[in-house]
């Protein structure tokens, strides 16, 4: 096991203990989760490693089998693969970490095992799907996430969550299709599955119409994937009712995965000389922002009128995915990088989010909004991490979704897209007012008795919640290294 | 002049304050009273520390301090100029003495309460010290989300109802002023302060400028309680504790004019603002402002509204001023900023012990006020009277020189709004003087005594200062001298 | 109308006939259980379309044998690609029917517009 390999291993080390984990889970319940953490500490350290070898070297490419490229399947890691491959490991960690004290109280014992299994599965599931260079490979990857997720949303068993999971199961296996249709459609034509080689044959091929309309379908089908503001109704109830450190996962990296779709269509595939030969690659870019540009200010405002907490974070992470393709359709160069940026600032900011309902859920069993009254008191560490992460999502200073949203606006002027702008600002303005709503209600209501004593959740519940929130603080003070790496790839997109 | 020197002190004076969060989290259960001398020795110590920077500020050397690249070209860093090293003395200044009025006049929630005054003054002090527009941005919206918490300090209904008008107010301010700088970036490229304008080297049309302009007035208008955008004020004022309203008034509406006085002399200059032609236009907004907010301060039976509702009529005067675009007319409103804050936080001071003692706060009620609390009232009659711009007190040296600007920027015509403004000034301040000097004392108030020295004494210190202003124009160190040092940077 | 290029490509147009009858029976009958088997009828119209992909006019098996062209073999990559595909779909209807099931243990019925809304459950 050199270096040379960690590409394959930081997917096939999560899917290979995940394999094993229910064989664990019949000897001893209590080894899964010390099992699933060293599978996925193990991938982390790989993540972390990929990236001071492509810093050095730069994208990373890896034969499967030794098979070249055209007709192996090729791993090749670029800057935005990687970035989400680090992203989703280390959050990834956290978030297991987080799990171990908090599932307990939602999943029956008998079915723990079979949680971290399909723990790991997702989390391997959404590194492939990062690091693919293959077209197939990355429907494989995507099927096997979602398969996944929808289980994890039924996990408790609840009614509600298996209405959720069924209308998610069918908006997520319809989009699924559609996606290996439009694979379909390219093969038919192009004669090739790996994205590098079809965004080379793109050019030069007769059959426009064919193409084209792959191209729609895909992003049509990501965009239900990423919950765009058109397609995002399952997203609410799916996100809200999993577990919340699943809601933590999907919110935070699943959903990411569809901008990654949209992101490896539209650029890697379809970006290079195909625009030239076909004008609907750049309106379908005007259209998905329009979509995204509506996502943040229908997101928001459904958020402001939502009642429980967990579901207007999911909520926000339909406005949040409109940040992010909003940033990356917009075809602006610095709008990139804020979307991009976002991505990560989002990641953070929301899994931390999730992370301190699950942990009102488990200590006061507390969904509604009204109910936190004082929790600012009893559960400083938490209700804390959230009023830190909360500027991140609202996206004012000193933090990572500040930068984003700086961004963000920057690309819009160089578009001289002013409408945008004041989406962009109305939607800030609309989720300064779900986020400060909670934080009013933790921190500023509520009985006010020096008797109250601090009565926290676990260490394991509320460390993960806090360094999602100090990650936030950091790369929105510090965030110089990651904004010009974004701001190099970005140079090599099709974006002007 | 203009002489740049590298130093470590802007950076421990901004964090000085914070000082005050490990008393808050080390010592507030055990040892309350020294968490509380831990409070306010904080603040003390920034005076301290700001004083430090005294000769560099006088002979006009700039301190400069980069902390780290934010994001590729975008730095937060530090710069002292003069004009940011008066803002920060006469901050530090008025903590103090709302400081130690504090330990007298707040009871509950202590902790809660100092750790955000003392990050108040740390994010203030930020503003002031910024050594571009991002670092002033990133500060000033730090500040006006943590005014918050002493804004609802006594969690009643009305103290929340104000704080949500507040939140709404600022945070929408913070997203225009965030449209304003991106555009400034967008089209200048550059957020440096450098004490000249930048952004007319950019070669941007007329009209974009004037709408950047506008944006940012919009933005720091708020603040700046400009008049149409004054909403907040009025509510927020009467609903934070004392200590916390003449910081809000003398200060925090201050780091507002600050902003705009940054976006007139640093980003866009007073040559291009007079080419642009938007100073009669604001002139015309900042008169307005003044007389109808001093309408409506008559108007007003609640005695801190009636300071609120004063507040956006004296600010609007730093506004006129500054926008006279003439010498005399910035010295008047860079004086008038500590002219204000001193004279409205004396006048904020006395109301709180005019509540705590006489439990009331309506100003019908003051009859034979200054027989039970004599000082007190002093300090107030002094105050009032500075408002008004009697002579002797500082309100007169401000608004001589607004007079003289207008004169010299020839708009002679705009004395009238000064004249009118200090006439209604004298119908909402006179009767309080008045009826509590001249009235017989009710039953209700046969009880009640003079405050506690921790609160009269800074009363009466802030008074004093309104005097020593008012008397001791020209004496080094206080602030003529020193904006006679701005002066000399800017080209008027 | 050009008939004969329409029936020449007739795999490709039922496909896409079946596809679009798929997602209509998804989107519009209530009972899950039809839903479902819409899902594998869209499923099925894109097998089709793959393995049409394949097809090459009197092609041979993909085994290198001596006497049999290249450019004559069947293109085995869409077979392989179904091969997959029907796995993935199988296993997204397996997951499917389990939450079925679990609807029907709960709710007793498998109606869509019979199960009780997120604010009654």
């Amino acid at each position: 096991m050199s270096v040379s390999s960690f590409p394959i291993l930081l997917t096939a080390i999560p899917l290979s203990f995940a394999a094993l984990c229910p064989i664990w889970g019949m000897w001893k319940k209590e080894a899964c989760f010390p099992w699933s953490v060293a599978g996925v500490s193990a991938t982390a350290f790989i993540s972390w490693a990929l990236v001071s070898k492509f810093s050095a070297v730069g994208t990373i490419g890896y034969k499967v089998g030794g098979w070249a490229p055209p007709w192996g399947i090729h791993i090749r890691i670029d800057f935005i693969g990687m970035l989400l491959a680090v992203v989703i490991s280390s959050a990834g960690l956290l978030i297991l970490i987080y799990s171990w004290r908090y599932i307990v109280h939602e999943v029956e014992e008998a079915k723990i095992p079979y949680y971290y299994t399909l723990y790991l599965l997702i989390f391997a599931a959404m590194l492939g799907f990062s690091i693919t260079g293959d077209l197939f490979n990355l429907f494989v990857f995507m099927e096997i996430f979602s398969i996944t997720s929808y289980a994890l949303v039924a996990v408790s068993g609840e009614g509600k969550a298996l209405r959720a999971a069924f209308k998610y199961l069918l908006m997520g296996a319809v989009s699924s299709i559609t996606v290996l249709f439009s694979i379909a459609f390219l093969y038919s034509v192009i004669g090739s599955l790996n994205m590098l080689d079809i965004s080379k044959r793109l050019p030069n091929t007769p059959y426009v119409v064919v193409v084209n309309t792959a191209l729609a379908l895909f992003t049509a089908a990501f965009a239900v994937k990423a919950a765009v503001f058109p397609v995002h109704m399952w997203l609410p109830d799916a996100h809200s009712i999993a577990p919340s450190p699943i809601s933590a996962i999907l919110s935070a990296l699943v959903i990411k995965m569809g901008v990654l779709g949209i992101f490896r269509v539209v650029f890697t595939i379809y970006g290079h000389g195909f625009p030239s030969t076909s004008n609907l690659w750049s309106s379908l870019c005007g259209f998905v922002s329009w979509a995204a540009a509506f996502s943040i200010v229908i997101g928001s405002s459904m958020a402001i009128i939502q009642r429980e907490l967990k579901v207007m974070i999911a909520y926000s992470s339909v406005a949040h995915i409109g940040y992010i393709l909003l940033g990356i359709c917009m075809l602006a160069p610095r709008g990139m990088t804020g979307g991009i940026f976002n991505i990560v600032a989002h990641a953070m900011g929301k899994a931390c989010f999730f992370l301190v309902a699950g942990s009102l859920i488990y200590k006061h069993n507390m969904k509604r909004i009204r109910e936190l009254r004082g929790i600012g008191r009893t559960m400083p560490v938490t209700a804390g991490a959230f009023a830190i992460a909360s500027l991140s999502i609202v996206g004012l200073p000193p933090s990572a979704g500040f930068m984003a949203k700086w961004y963000l606006l920057w690309g819009c002027f160089q578009k001289g897209r002013y409408v945008f702008v004041a989406m962009v600002l109305l939607g800030s303005l609309l989720s300064a007012i779900y986020c400060f709503r909670v934080v009013y209600y933790m921190f500023f209501t509520g009985p006010r008795l020096h008797t109250q004593k601090v009565d926290e959740v676990p260490p394991s519940m509320y460390v993960p919640a806090a360094l999602l929130s100090l990650g936030t603080l950091v790369l929105g003070i510090y965030s110089t290294p990651l904004i010009s790496a974004i701001n190099k790839f970005v140079g090599s997109l099709p974006v002007k | 002049m203009g002489r740049e020197v590298k130093s470590v002190l802007p950076i421990l004076i901004v964090f000085t304050p914070c000082l005050s969060l490990a008393g808050a989290l080390l010592w507030r259960n055990k040892r309350p009273r020294f968490a509380r001398f831990v409070y306010v020795g904080s603040s003390v110590l920034t005076f301290i520390l700001i004083l430090l920077l005294y000769p560099r500020a006088m002979n006009g050397t700039v301190s400069t301090q980069t902390i780290l690249e934010i994001a590729p070209r975008i730095t937060l860093g530090f710069r002292i100029d003069t004009l940011g090293f008066y803002f920060g003395l006469l901050l530090s200044v008025l903590w103090v003495i709302a400081s130690f009025y504090s330990l007298g006049y707040i009871t509950s929630r202590e902790t809660r309460y100092y750790s955000f005054l003392s990050l108040n003054l740390s994010f203030c002090l930020g503003v002031a010290f910024s050594a571009n527009m991002f670092t002033l941005f990133i500060f000033y919206e730090l500040m006006s989300l943590f005014t918050y918490p002493l804004i609802i300090h006594d969690e009643t209904d009305i103290a929340r109802r104000a704080g949500l008008k507040y939140l709404v107010y600022s945070i929408t301010a913070g997203a225009v002023i965030l449209a304003a700088l991106i555009m400034q970036y967008f089209y200048s490229g550059t957020l440096a302060f450098t004490g000249r304008g930048t952004i007319g080297a950019a070669g941007v049309s007329a009209g974009v400028l004037k709408v950047i302009f506008s944006i940012y007035l919009l933005g720091f208008g708020v603040k700046a309680c400009i008049m149409p955008l004054h909403g907040w004020v009025p509510d927020a004022h009467p609903a934070a504790p004392a200590p916390a309203s003449a910081l809000l008034s003398g200060v925090i509406l201050k780091v507002g004019v600050f902003g705009i006085m940054r976006v007139v002399y640093d980003v866009f200059g007073v040559d291009l603002l007079k080419r642009l032609g938007v100073s009669l236009p604001m002139l015309y907004v900042a008169s307005i402002s003044i007389i109808v907010a001093s309408i409506f301060a008559i108007t007003q039976t609640d005695l801190k509204r009636r300071l609120a509702y004063s507040s956006v009529g004296q600010v609007s005067y730093i506004i006129f001023g500054l926008f006279l675009l003439s010498k005399s007319g910035a010295y008047g409103a860079m004086l008038h900023v500590a002219h204000h804050a001193f004279m409205k936080g004396t006048l904020f001071l006395c109301s709180g012990i005019i509540m705590h003692e006489l439990g009331t706060k309506d100003v019908r009620e003051m009859d034979g006020a200054g027989a039970k609390i004599p000082l007190t009232m002093i300090a107030f009659s002094i105050a009032a009277l500075g408002m008004m711009g009697t002579p002797v007190t500082c309100g007169f040296i401000s608004k001589w020189l607004l007079g003289v600007g207008s004169v010299e920027a020839h708009r002679v015509y705009f004395i009238a709004v000064l004249l009118i403004s200090s006439l209604l000034n004298a119908v909402y301040f006179l009767p309080i003087v008045y009826s509590a000097f001249f009235k017989k004392v009710t039953v209700r108030e046969l009880f009640s005594h003079e405050a506690p020295l921790s609160m009269l004494l800074p009363t009466l210190i802030c008074a004093v200062l309104v005097l020593i202003l008012g008397v001791f124009v020209t004496v080094p160190g206080l602030p003529y001298s020193l904006i006679k040092v701005v002066m000399k940077v800017i080209p008027l | 109308m050009n008939f004969s290029r329409i029936f020449h490509n007739l795999n490709y147009v039922v496909s896409a006939v079946l596809f679009l009858m798929g997602l209509y029976t998804v989107a519009v009958k209530p009972n899950l259980i039809k839903k479902l088997m819409g899902l594998n009828i869209m499923e099925t119209a894109v097998f089709l379309f793959i393995v049409s992909t394949g097809m090459v006019k009197g092609g041979y098996a993909p085994i290198v044998e001596k006497g049999v062209k290249a450019s004559e073999m069947v293109n085995p990559i869409p077979q392989a690609l179904i091969l997959t595909g029907i796995v993935v779909a199988v296993s997204t209807t397996a997951v499917a029917l389990a939450l079925c099931i679990k609807i029907h243990e709960r709710f007793g019925t498998l109606d869509a517009s019979k199960i009780p809304g997120k604010e009654e459950i």
